[in-house]
């Protein structure tokens, strides 16, 4: 009985030893690595600009083109574009933030994007935001840009979901942009 | 008919037979799951198996692939001993393999269920990383070298079927111990540490 006893303690002892002395000695030359893969490394660098093949990392969408807008609806568009340095495929859900006068910082509107966009990693697709102009918008074109045909507008609270991720940006993040109007 | 009841120990035997299936189930379903934003990160943990999947990419780390193989062979043995045991749980040796393998599927759980919390202390502590144990939450995650954004994220948790698997392993080897006092009728039967 207790050879029996002897064995099922050796049997306890070698079960939790082997194991990881073993695995300790796999990894003499780089214990760092028994801890921290390199291929989660490789993510976190590619994710987060730490020095991967595909880009920086997180980068605020660029404006592109003129923005639109209808007199008669009083709806706006503008289309953004946005390169996915992410090295994953990724679906932008959503989008919306307030658009505010750069010079007064004055509330005009909120936008939101129409449609949810899928990107490949690595490649750059075109968002179309929409929005519409509030009654005290079109007052504050009217009293404060009468005579400009453009006027200077920051993408403010710029919240964005990528696959389940919310991101929130200032203000600065976007920049200034010029936007027709509409009391021109 | 009683004799067929105390000739075996069945409690045991059940405990035994779930305990290798709680290994087998756990390999390809895991106790607990972390699910990051639309199933752009999960975490699938359990003792016998830990892994990160990112998209269609999933990562090991060495350290608790090991834990995972003791954890493995731990239940393996446990498991054995109890069927042994249970066959023969009158013998003179068996109450050594009863005493030897009861309490391993208890303790694995314990120890899984003590880790987990643990984890998500030392996150909530040092990354300000809130990791519900079950349900949803939404955390703010800190971006390194990036001002001016902040990254929120979904995060579902929960425990899954296996984990309750395993809960019912370790209640049938307990009870296997307890009724071991009516199947061990020998009175110079030794007492199970």
């Amino acid at each position: 009985m207790d050879k029996i006893r002897l064995l099922l303690t050796l049997i306890t002892i070698a079960i939790v030893v082997i194991p990881i002395v073993g695995m300790l000695l796999a990894y003499q030359d780089n214990l760092l690595g028994l801890f921290v893969p390199p291929e989660i490394t490789e993510t976190a660098d590619a994710l987060f600009g730490g020095g991967g093949d595909n880009g920086p990392g997180l980068e605020p969408p660029t404006m592109v083109g003129e923005p639109e807008y209808d007199e008669e609806t009083g709806t706006f568009s503008l289309s953004f574009e946005y390169t996915n340095s992410f090295p994953i495929d990724i679906t932008i859900n959503s989008l919306s933030g307030n658009i505010k006068c750069a010079e007064h910082h004055f509330t005009l509107g909120n936008a939101s994007l129409n449609e949810a966009v899928s990107i490949d990693a690595g490649e750059t697709g075109t968002l179309t935001v929409i929005g519409k102009w509030t009654d005290a918008a079109k007052r504050h074109f009217q009293n404060e840009h009468p005579d400009e045909e453009f006027v200077d507008v920051v993408l403010a609270d710029l919240a964005v979901d990528i696959s389940g991720i919310q991101i929130q940006m200032d203000e600065n993040e976007m920049g200034e942009m010029q936007v027709p109007n509409p009391a021109y | 008919m009683n004799s067929i009841l105390t000739k075996f120990n069945w409690f045991g035997l059940a405990g035994g037979v779930t305990t290798l299936l709680v290994i087998a189930v756990s390999l390809v379903y895991p106790w607990w799951q972390l699910t990051v934003g639309d199933d752009l990160l999960t975490v699938n943990a359990s003792p016998v198996n830990m892994n990160l999947g990112f998209l269609d990419t999933s990562f090991t780390i060495p350290f608790i692939l090991a834990l995972n193989i003791v954890s493995i062979l731990t239940l393996v043995a446990s498991g054995i001993a109890m069927l042994i045991y249970s066959l023969i749980p009158r013998k003179s040796y068996s109450e050594h393999l009863l005493g030897f393998g009861y309490k391993k599927p208890l303790f694995t759980v314990l120890f899984f269920v003590i880790g987990l919390l643990v984890t998500t202390v030392i996150c909530q502590a040092v990354l300000s990383l809130n990791i519900p144990l079950m349900g949803s939450a939404t955390s703010t995650v800190p971006i390194p070298f990036v001002s001016g954004i902040t990254l929120t994220v979904l995060l579902s948790a929960g425990f899954q079927w296996s984990f309750w698997l395993a809960i019912v392993a370790a209640g049938l080897c307990i009870a296997a111990r307890l009724y071991h006092k009516k199947v061990a009728s020998t009175p110079s039967a030794m007492t199970v540490k």
